[in-house]
């Protein structure tokens, strides 16, 4: 409760203030995703700006969450998946053949669906990822990480007399706030997150929301939600997906009160979806 | 309202609650019916149990006592001894023939310091009492402290099978008197000799440490030596199918591309662990024996049998365990940019830690209670007379184990192994028993809750 009093004062959710032409972190040219046969992703286009809150929405199946994990190659893990396309992150390809999915996860971060802690202590779940990527060299430091990335998530009043309790005791809000702790902890440069308040309670939800906020004044952070007044609250730029094409990109004022399309009318005023 | 009548459901056209129709009637029945016939099961698998644990008490718990004289031997320092300077290795000259007129005089001399009568003149026959292995205890303790030598000293001497049968209710006097070896008349100096508190049935420490005996000594035979043989090969199987069982599982479940390939391997996986035990025995004779020179009847071989054997039965389960893992926790790892190699070691491998352990203990309880391949090594009971003579040398002398002793005297003719058999059973029993309580301890150590 404390940490929502004190994030109360920084932003209200949804009174976001657009933000003015942040450079562009990640750029996808042309990205078609297959399962299999299953064109799952069709010929997308999208510039992702730093320091703003992108969300993707769209009905379930449009492919949104898919494309989604073509941004830190999630989809590798799924041995019939197959990307075309370029998606460039500073201007690098991470599809590139010398790029290294490990060292890519590390500068892009996710948060998923499901609140997934380690069965480990609260301290070792976050320290979990400066530990393997080797950010700090004495437990000072480590410890420094582990403060600063859970006070981030603003779980640091409610976890900092139970760090060597496991992360899966506690609730399912504080949970998933921990995950955001862990995936902040190895200090990315980009944050995804798939859906990730659909498994929460509405308080829950809205500590999260506004921890979202604050993220994006250090990260570049792309939401995944099904909710589309989630996305009007915490979104700078919205996206929708509609049976694997991306419909239509841009502010999320401008999607929400005049959509181009009539499919994102359709969806937003609730008649597809 | 008053005037109103309220409609019966069936006036209605409703049904009343009141009574179950037809139908759910029937279902009902069927419902009950399935709980009876499972009830039924449970029990006749229950009775079963008690019926197996009670007859395997009830004749084996003999096993683990035996019936003892106790007399006092004279041992005379110009028969034992005849240089006189009390040195083992000269004494040792003198072989168990030597000793045994000395029992046969201690008998002879208690019968009659007791008031015993006895038909018998000649000592042998008295000593036929007595197990054909008393003369070579003497000899041993007599060696062991020379110091003993020319004093009258009080020995615990085994009887023969016969007697401790007598006393265990295996043998009476009619099957004595259509016997060869003993007459009714040992019976009554026994007897005598028993009300006296000269004979008297105590638990037998050597039944659990001592080696195999001879087909004429059962009441010597114990368990030691092969409890041993099984011990190693124990180790040897642990050593081995654990890390290699664990290994081939998490290649196959975590790294090994989908084709064609390792799709035959796991078919052939599957189909090892439904071959035959006495195949793999077969399998051992012809590649480690045969093939490879290693010693016969040697624990070391009976391991890797048993390591090929139990191999199936770890991967598979494990193969189940690791898949078991949630895939959230996977996501998480690899989320953070944990490498494929740090995912699985770190996070997939001790959560499933649980689930591989539980194959492991039951590929391990198998293993302990193999025969048939321990056979075709040469692992026969009888081999497991002597100790190895040190922990290298357990590995590779020879030796046999528990289930093989226990069938070993089971086809003995003497009913005095059949009562072994049974004892060996249950050392047999609390032997796993040890094992797998082990084994659930090390499991619960790794069990976490997510």
């Amino acid at each position: 409760m404390d940490a929502m009093a004190h994030t109360d004062q920084i932003s209200m959710p949804g009174s976001a203030p657009l933000t003015e032409a942040n450079e562009v972190k990640i750029a996808a040219r042309g990205v078609d995703v297959f399962y299999g046969k299953n064109h799952a992703i069709k010929n997308v286009d999208v510039d992702i700006e730093d320091k703003t809150v992108t969300a993707f929405i769209g009905p379930s199946g449009c492919g949104k969450s898919t494309f989604l994990r073509c941004l830190n190659r999630m989809n590798d893990t799924i041995d019939i998946a197959r990307v075309e396309g370029d998606i460039l992150l500073d201007g690098e390809d991470i599809y590139d053949k010398r790029v290294d999915p490990v060292q890519l996860r590390a500068r892009v971060g996710m948060v998923f669906q499901k609140p997934n802690p380690f069965p480990k202590s609260i301290y070792d779940n976050v320290a979990y990822g400066p530990r393997i990527h080797g950010l700090t060299r004495n437990k000072a430091e480590l410890d420094d990480i582990v403060e600063a990335s859970l006070r981030r998530a603003a779980l640091w009043d409610e976890a900092k007399d139970r760090l060597k309790e496991s992360g899966t005791g506690m609730s399912g809000g504080q949970q998933q706030r921990l995950c955001i702790a862990r995936a902040v902890a190895t200090q990315p440069e980009v944050l995804l997150m798939d859906e990730p308040c659909s498994a929460l309670d509405p308080i829950a939800t809205a500590q999260i929301e506004e921890l979202i906020d604050e993220l994006r004044q250090n990260f570049c952070v792309v939401i995944v939600t099904h909710s589309m007044q989630q996305a009007a609250r915490v979104s700078q730029k919205t996206a929708f997906f509609h049976l694997g094409e991306m419909v239509e990109y841009g502010d999320t004022e401008k999607i929400f009160n005049s959509p181009e399309d009539k499919r994102t009318e359709s969806y937003i005023t609730g008649r597809i979806g | 309202m008053s005037d109103t009548t309220v409609p019966v459901a069936s006036q209605v056209g409703h049904r009343s609650l009141l009574e179950p129709d037809a139908l759910l009637k029937k279902r009902r029945r069927k419902e009950s019916w399935f709980k009876m016939l499972g009830l039924g099961a449970v029990m006749t698998g229950l009775f079963f149990l008690v019926v197996l644990i009670a007859s395997i008490v009830y004749n084996g718990i003999p096993a683990f006592t035996q019936t003892y004289v106790t007399v006092p031997v004279t041992l005379p320092a110009d028969k034992l001894d005849k240089t006189g300077n009390r040195n083992a290795s000269e004494m040792r000259k003198v072989s168990t023939f030597g000793y045994r007129p000395l029992i046969e005089q201690a008998l002879i001399d208690t019968l009659a310091d007791q008031g015993i009568s006895s038909p018998f003149e000649d000592g042998g026959d008295l000593a036929d009492l007595l197990s054909d292995g008393a003369a070579a205890d003497v000899r041993e303790r007599v060696l062991r402290n020379t110091d003993l030598v020319g004093k009258t000293v009080e020995f615990d001497l085994l009887a023969s099978s016969r007697i401790d049968g007598y006393y265990k209710g295996r043998v009476d006097r009619v099957s004595v008197e259509r016997g060869m070896v003993l007459t009714p008349a040992h019976l009554d100096v026994a007897d005598a000799l028993h009300e006296r508190g000269l004979i008297e049935r105590r638990f037998n420490l050597e039944f659990i440490t001592g080696a195999d005996a001879s087909d004429n000594r059962p009441e010597q035979a114990g368990v030691g030596v092969s409890l041993l043989g099984s011990l190693f090969m124990i180790l040897v199987v642990v050593a081995l199918a654990v890390p290699i069982g664990v290994a081939a599982a998490v290649y196959l479940e975590e790294f090994a591309p989908q084709n064609r390939f390792t799709d035959l391997i796991e078919v052939n996986i599957s189909n090892l662990a439904a071959v035959p035990s006495i195949v793999f025995g077969i399998l051992g004779l012809a590649a480690f024996i045969q093939f490879a020179n290693l010693p016969q009847s040697a624990p070391l071989v009976g391991g890797l049998v048993l390591t090929l054997m139990s191999l199936p039965q770890i991967i598979i389960p494990a193969r189940a365990a690791l898949k078991a893992v949630p895939p959230s926790i996977r996501q998480a790892a690899l989320g953070i940019g944990a490498s494929r190699n740090q995912m699985v070691f770190q996070h997939v491998l001790p959560l499933a830690m649980p689930g591989i352990l539980t194959g492991v203990i039951i590929s391990l309880a198998q293993a302990l209670g193999e025969t048939a391949p321990l056979l075709l090594i040469g692992m026969v009971g009888y081999i497991a007379s002597n100790y190895p003579e040190g922990f290298l040398d357990g590995f590779v002398s020879p030796n046999s184990a528990l289930p093989a002793q226990i069938y070993e005297w089971s086809k003995r003719a003497d009913p005095a192994f059949y009562e072994r058999a049974w004892g060996g059973i249950i050392v047999l029993l609390v032997f796993m028993l040890a094992v797998n309580i082990l084994a659930v301890v090390l499991r619960r150590r790794f069990e976490r809750r997510w």
